[in-house]
């Protein structure tokens, strides 16, 4: 359903990201999907004279995942967001928040994650 | 330098642009949405609109005949007065003063006379 | 030279959401800032994914408090070419008044707000004033002042009566008339022009490989605006994107003015050219597969990701801010210029911290 949609994997993504630059487009931002069976789907959005570009990469939870940072500066805060609310593992960040952007010491990790909520009664055993 | 010079004369003899306010207390506007009201009368007790409130703020029994709502965490849609098969549910234009504490209102539906019943049946 | 932290906000007088900055300064010259955010985060994104579809209209109207009507704006046109729906021509033309409405209304706030930031207390007042206008209509025909809630899947809640749509016009008439006596104090003040011209100035290189988007991209001389791609009944009326071409604090100020006199120009046409009808379609099923939706926001582009399984519950709901893609900018633009800048820098990007952070 969403125009110009393509498959990338990770490693083809930091090229890929580096044509796009050269191509003049414009960083929209990137999404991050928990489809519930182990793996994220990262949606990176590019913009040219209003028409989006997208490319999907699908990673498993603890896998590596490049930072675009080093060449769309902007897409800083947007993966210290998904390394935070999706437990995403973004490797060589520009600025790394290490988990503090949105999120404080005593929040349950990765809250966007699908993931099962044990909840502990204080005391118990 | 005197680009202001014109709207400063002007406000000088005009009349203050704001109201008095607790002695001078503007009409609340046609359909504002105010806050929810409910003609507990009319009610069918069928909770469509406590479902389909966003924020859960209605609570519906229809074993002991009550209508409840949360004024504090109604965020004043007025979805409910929209879904409500009888219209009972209203917004009433006047807005809701504030409280020193939360609490919600509950409205029970008395038991109808009993003659009525027996005419229908 | 020694080097020292400020802190500056989460809470500061000119702004009254919690941005915070580190700043590493040089004497009274800034080298490097740090943005650090989450002070609002409240988990939005989440609690859509436990709400209905229907019911997420009104989650997605209190991201932000200022351009409510276009956040559900987004997410209703995100859902609507998701099912395939088409809304009725009144409704498309509805939702261009009111969302020009909260064009108007933020707009003014801005102004009114950079006013109070550079000590023009009586300027920022006039604005305010003129600005209580929109929240009149707003209350009139919605029902509510700032989150007015009229969107709904399928077309609008509410109707615009003739009466109503006439006395729009000549409020919004007014409102043009006002800001054009105070147009002048803007562009020509000597104390304002001395606190605006040359201060910020971000190149239109700069500006787009950092992401910036809305006011702050057309005042580098970026001509982009998605309203030119013709969404709502964008595409049957007249209007040219703002540009400005020096990138300065006073470019990004004469474009929030201008849009205003745009918005007043674009009610006015929607309001000549409305049809009657029908203001809703009856929607049914279920939301299934994956949309992007684009609207332009008084503060830029925001960016919906709809991703629905079949159910009346929503898989994901993604949110891009306007705020979010300019914080970047921010970033470039402070080295470098002086702490006394910093309160006008940080308010030239039209900070919307509870956006930013959902």
């Amino acid at each position: 359903m969403i125009e110009n949609l393509v498959e990338i994997s990770k490693e083809q993504l930091l090229s890929q990201v580096q044509s796009m630059k050269y191509d003049n487009y414009r960083f929209v931002t990137a999404s991050c999907v928990d489809t519930g069976d182990g793996y994220l789907d990262v949606i990176y959005h590019f913009d040219l004279d209003l028409e989006l570009k997208n490319f999907r990469v699908r990673v498993k939870k603890d896998e590596e995942v490049p930072s675009i940072s080093k060449i769309y500066f902007c897409s800083v805060l947007v993966e210290n967001e998904m390394k935070e609310l999706f437990g995403l593992n973004v490797t060589n960040m520009a600025i790394d928040y290490g988990g503090h952007m949105l999120l404080s010491d005593d929040d349950l990790a990765n809250p966007m994650a699908k993931q099962q909520i044990v909840i502990e009664k204080r005391g118990a055993k | 330098m005197f680009d202001m010079l014109g709207s400063v004369l002007k406000n000088l003899v005009s009349r203050p642009a704001t109201r008095k306010y607790p002695f001078e207390k503007r009409e609340p506007l046609k359909d504002t949405r105010g806050q929810v009201g409910i003609n507990i009368d009319d009610c069918i007790f069928c909770s469509i609109c406590s479902r389909k409130c966003p924020s859960d703020a209605i609570n519906v029994n229809k074993a002991e005949k009550s209508w409840e709502i949360n004024h504090f965490k109604c965020v004043m849609c007025g979805v409910c007065a929209e879904v409500c098969p009888k219209k009972c549910v209203d917004m009433v234009e006047q807005y809701k003063t504030p409280a020193y504490s939360k609490s919600s209102a509950k409205y029970v539906q008395q038991p109808k006379p009993a003659s009525q019943d027996n005419k229908t049946a | 030279m020694s080097r020292s932290v400020i802190p500056f906000g989460p809470q500061h007088p000119v702004l009254p959401e919690p941005l915070h900055l580190k700043l590493v300064m040089e004497d009274e010259k800034i080298v490097e800032a740090i943005p650090a955010i989450g002070y609002v985060h409240r988990g939005l994104e989440k609690l859509t994914e436990v709400k209905e579809y229907t019911q997420n209209v009104f989650v997605v109207e209190r991201i932000c408090g200022i351009c409510s009507f276009m956040h559900a704006m987004a997410y209703c046109q995100g859902i609507e070419s998701l099912m395939e729906i088409q809304i009725p021509d009144r409704a498309r033309y509805l939702r261009v008044i009111w969302a020009e409405l909260h064009r108007i209304h933020s707009h003014l706030l801005w102004l009114g707000l950079l006013a109070d930031a550079f000590g023009f207390e009586s300027l920022f007042m006039q604005v305010w004033r003129n600005r209580e206008k929109v929240m009149d209509i707003m209350e009139e025909t919605a029902g509510s002042r700032v989150i007015i809630s009229t969107n709904a899947i399928g077309g609008t809640r509410r109707d615009i009566s003739k009466d109503m749509l006439l006395k729009i016009r000549v409020i919004v008439d007014e409102i043009k008339e006002d800001m054009k006596q105070l147009e002048p104090v803007f562009f020509n003040d000597y104390t304002v022009k001395h606190r605006l011209v040359g201060v910020g100035v971000l190149t239109s290189e700069d500006a787009y490989s950092l992401g910036a988007v809305g006011p702050m991209a057309r005042a580098s001389g970026i001509s982009q605006d998605l309203r030119t791609t013709g969404y709502a009944a964008y595409g049957e009326l007249d209007f040219e994107p703002v540009v400005e071409k020096d990138g300065d604090s006073y470019a990004r100020t004469m474009v929030r003015l201008k849009e205003v006199y745009q918005s007043v120009s674009l009610i006015k046409q929607a309001i000549a050219n409305i049809p009657e009808g029908e203001i809703s379609v009856p929607v049914k099923g279920n939301p299934n597969g994956e949309v992007i939706a684009r609207v332009e926001q008084p503060r830029g582009e925001v960016l919906y990701y709809l991703k629905g399984n079949g159910t009346k519950n929503l898989e994901r709901l993604r949110v891009r801010t306007p705020t979010f893609a300019n914080i970047p900018t921010l970033l470039k633009m402070l080295p470098g210029s002086q702490l006394a800048d910093v309160p006008v820098l940080i308010l030239t990007i039209d900070p919307c911290i509870s956006c930013t952070e959902r």
